[in-house]
């Protein structure tokens, strides 16, 4: 094998694969990037398992020669080491040669590293997967929904389908859910697909494939081609697969855990409730619960307050826009709405409660794409 | 004093040796002799906790090893201490204290606060501090020394310039005179390290505390800083509490087994009647914890304790029991077990405990919390005993 590489694109493509290559694997073969040559371009691949990630690089589009292919073939190097070399290397363009015995070189400028790669016969294939149940994004979109629900998921593992956000679609309607049990992050959009009357469920993606995904899509509107089977999921972009393990288990139904029989109704700016949280927040932090009680006043007055035994109390009163229904008083986690309230986009918020008891509901006023449910902290 | 005085009257009433002085109640021959409680006295490297006065006489010190001590005082007396004896006679000691006002604060097992200020007001005198003493050594057989002053600060300054047996009384204005000459390690509050620090800035005496700016002192040690100096100038605000020894922080049941036990169901059902018992006890006390604690000891004298968290306030036997259980099969080794105890760690009173509902699940407890406010509305309005669970009651 042996080439010559434009440097900015190799180290971009690098660092995409290097995102799935884990130090902790039990799979030697797999702390390494496999590079693949052939006339049309370059291939390079990292995996944990869980998470593969397939970057190429066309030899030339229609502006511009990346790579000059001067004999095919391919090789697994170190990510460890590799992945901090092309960053460094000084030069325009890198030069990849492979001798006998995996022995590598990387030259660029006056600088050459010789490095000890791995036998490509050992990385395992990535699998094909039948294209069948396809559906699309903009990139844009989809790195919202993610941000928009999978800081909900949970971080425990006593039960593992949780620390994933689950994707459904019924009538062209894409619905992301994340939930810990205790908070549940909801967000739908409109979505295109390949396959008519495509109909998905129970494809719960862990939470941190979706996190290193998100690092992966850019601001932009160009669609993600989504292929979804029984146990993998791939994100197929121009130059890009990332391919992700669904977990194991069914997903809880929680379309009817979601209250639709209001007794108290709330609506007021997103970044006062915010920033009053916060305040109410810098004590009972100190008592690690993050208990917050709120209770109605009159003339569409809510007051939040939080107490810490040992550090004292704070009282905030917020007008609001709106207060209507029965008097309440409730209390709850405030970090968790302050999770939500984060990736809320709209100015106003639309709470609406349905008990002391029982779970309430937090919404964007301008838009119904977007819901976020909480359960309240139980005071004796 | 007297009608007179308008500020509090607080008395800080300090035993002498007290551990020596339990063991001359109990053994009367040790009077007058020279006595030292140490850790083991068989041992060797035992260290002396207390000693009598004649003991003392011969140079004899706390945390001296014992063969140090025998080595100044060649007829010293050892004995080995027995706490079960010294609560017993310290909880006498607090009762008499307690005949003579509410307001009694427990320090320690052998040192208290009286807020005299009230009994004062009504005419006692300082003749009652001699009644007091005298009792208390006629009675229980306890020297002590009395502090008056009219804060804890200074009564605990006054209890420790007259040994045995003195009563001082020192006013506010005498802590020029008394109490600034002191060296600055003598000082209630001031430990060794905080005196070594308070040296490299020129203060050797109370008194140089007393006249150091406070804002210096606040912004080098914080508000304890700018607290030292208040005390050092004769001022301390601290009520006497009579609660504050009584907050719980732990409330636990242990059993010795009636034999070695390695059988893992007996096992169990002793963690069921210790987790019944450590319930009950909660109710009382009203209070809730979320960490429970498995003490198991082995027939080899060999004691371990284990703990763990749950995300939620447990009040029942059934939830102490089932964490319980996690810990002994996570924890036990398998070998024959003496002793198993169980403990609610850190509890805190049941208003202040909450408990975050799962989405999933929260009607179990919506309902629960409707149940017990109709229990309490009933027995607001019919008194405790007209409904209580059921299967206690047996037909």
């Amino acid at each position: 094998m042996h080439f010559i590489i434009q440097r900015d694109k190799f180290v971009q493509s690098v660092q995409h694969v290097n995102k799935a290559v884990s130090s902790r694997t039990t799979i030697p073969i797999l702390t390494g990037i496999k590079l693949e040559v052939t006339s049309d371009g370059v291939t390079l691949t990292g995996s944990d398992s869980d998470i593969s990630i397939e970057s190429f690089i066309p030899a030339a589009d229609e502006e511009k020669e990346y790579v000059e292919v001067k004999k095919e073939g391919s090789i697994v190097l170190q990510a460890r080491f590799f992945a901090d070399i092309v960053k460094k290397l000084p030069g325009d363009d890198i030069e990849v040669m492979v001798q006998d015995q995996f022995a590598t070189t990387l030259r660029s400028g006056s600088v050459v590293f010789n490095l000890n790669g791995l036998d490509p016969e050992e990385y395992p294939q990535l699998p094909k997967l039948d294209e069948s149940r396809t559906f699309r994004l903009p990139q844009n979109l989809l790195k919202d929904m993610i941000r928009q629900t999978v800081f909900a998921v949970s971080n425990q593992e006593t039960r593992p389908v949780l620390t994933g956000v689950n994707m459904e679609i019924e009538n062209g309607i894409l619905t992301c859910t994340a939930t810990d049990s205790h908070r549940l992050a909801m967000r739908k959009a409109i979505t295109e697909s390949t396959t008519e009357n495509l109909t998905i469920s129970n494809v719960v993606i862990p939470g941190k494939s979706l996190n290193e995904l998100s690092k992966i899509l850019d601001d932009t509107d160009d669609l993600v081609d989504i292929v979804v089977t029984g146990s993998q999921i791939l994100f197929q972009f121009k130059h890009l697969l990332f391919f992700s393990r669904l977990l194991d288990g069914k997903y809880p139904v929680t379309k009817n855990m979601i209250p639709e029989q209001a007794k108290t109704q709330i609506e007021l700016p997103t970044k006062e409730l915010l920033h009053s949280l916060e305040r109410a927040l810098l004590l009972s932090k100190e008592a690690k619960n993050n208990v917050i009680n709120l209770k109605t006043l009159e003339g569409d007055v809510l007051e939040v307050t939080s107490i810490s035994s040992e550090v004292g109390k704070v009282t905030e009163k917020i007008h609001c826009h709106q207060v209507e229904g029965e008097e309440l008083r409730i209390s709850f986690n405030g970090k968790n709405i302050m999770d939500a309230l984060k990736v809320i986009d709209s100015e106003m918020v639309h709470i609406m409660f349905t008990g002391a008891m029982s779970p309430f509901i937090l919404r964007p006023t301008d838009h119904d794409q977007m819901l976020h449910l909480f359960s309240p902290v139980r005071t004796y | 004093m007297g009608h007179n005085w308008k500020g509090r009257v607080i008395f800080h009433v300090d035993m002498n040796s007290f551990y020596a002085s339990v063991e001359r109640v109990y053994d009367s021959s040790l009077k007058g002799k020279p006595l030292a409680i140490a850790g083991d006295p068989k041992e060797r490297r035992g260290i002396v906790v207390t000693s009598s006065y004649e003991a003392r006489a011969y140079g004899v010190k706390t945390t001296m090893p014992v063969w140090e001590a025998r080595k100044k005082c060649p007829d010293l007396i050892v004995r080995p201490p027995d706490f079960d004896k010294y609560r017993k006679v310290s909880s006498d000691m607090f009762q008499l204290l307690q005949e003579y006002t509410d307001l009694v604060e427990p320090v320690s097992i052998d040192e208290g606060y009286m807020d005299m200020t009230l009994p004062f007001k009504q005419g006692s005198t300082v003749a009652e501090a001699n009644h007091i003493m005298r009792r208390l050594e006629r009675e229980l057989g306890l020297p002590a020394s009395i502090g008056i002053a009219p804060n804890k600060f200074l009564a605990k300054m006054a209890s420790d310039m007259k040994k045995p047996l003195g009563i001082t009384i020192l006013r506010k204005r005498d802590a020029a005179q008394k109490l600034w000459p002191l060296p600055i390690e003598e000082m209630h509050g001031i430990g060794q390290k905080t005196a070594d620090k308070l040296k490299k800035w020129n203060i050797h005496s109370i008194g140089d505390l007393a006249r150091f700016s406070p804002v210096s002192l606040q912004q080098r040690f914080g508000v304890k800083g700018r607290k030292w100096n208040e005390r050092a100038n004769g001022i301390d605000e601290r009520l006497v509490d009579p609660d504050a020894a009584n907050e719980i922080k732990s409330v636990g049941n242990s059993t010795t087994l009636e034999h070695d036990e390695d059988n893992p169901e007996a096992l169990m059902m002793t963690l069921e009647k210790l987790s019944e018992k450590v319930e009950m006890r909660m109710k009382r006390k009203q209070v809730t914890s979320w960490t429970i604690q498995l003490t198991i000891r082995y027939n080899d004298r060999k004691t371990i304790t284990r703990s763990k968290t749950n995300a939620n306030p447990l009040f029942t036997a059934k939830e102490m029991k089932e964490q319980a259980k996690v810990l002994l099969h996570e924890h036990w080794s398998g070998k024959p077990v003496r002793l198993l105890g169980v403990t609610a760690l850190h509890v805190v009173p049941v208003d202040q405990a909450y408990k975050q509902l799962d989405l999933f699940s929260y009607q179990k407890d919506e309902k629960e919390a409707e149940l017990s406010q109709t229990v309490s509305h009933l027995t607001d309005k019919y008194g405790e005993h007209i409904i209580s669970k059921g299967l206690l009651t047996k037909k």
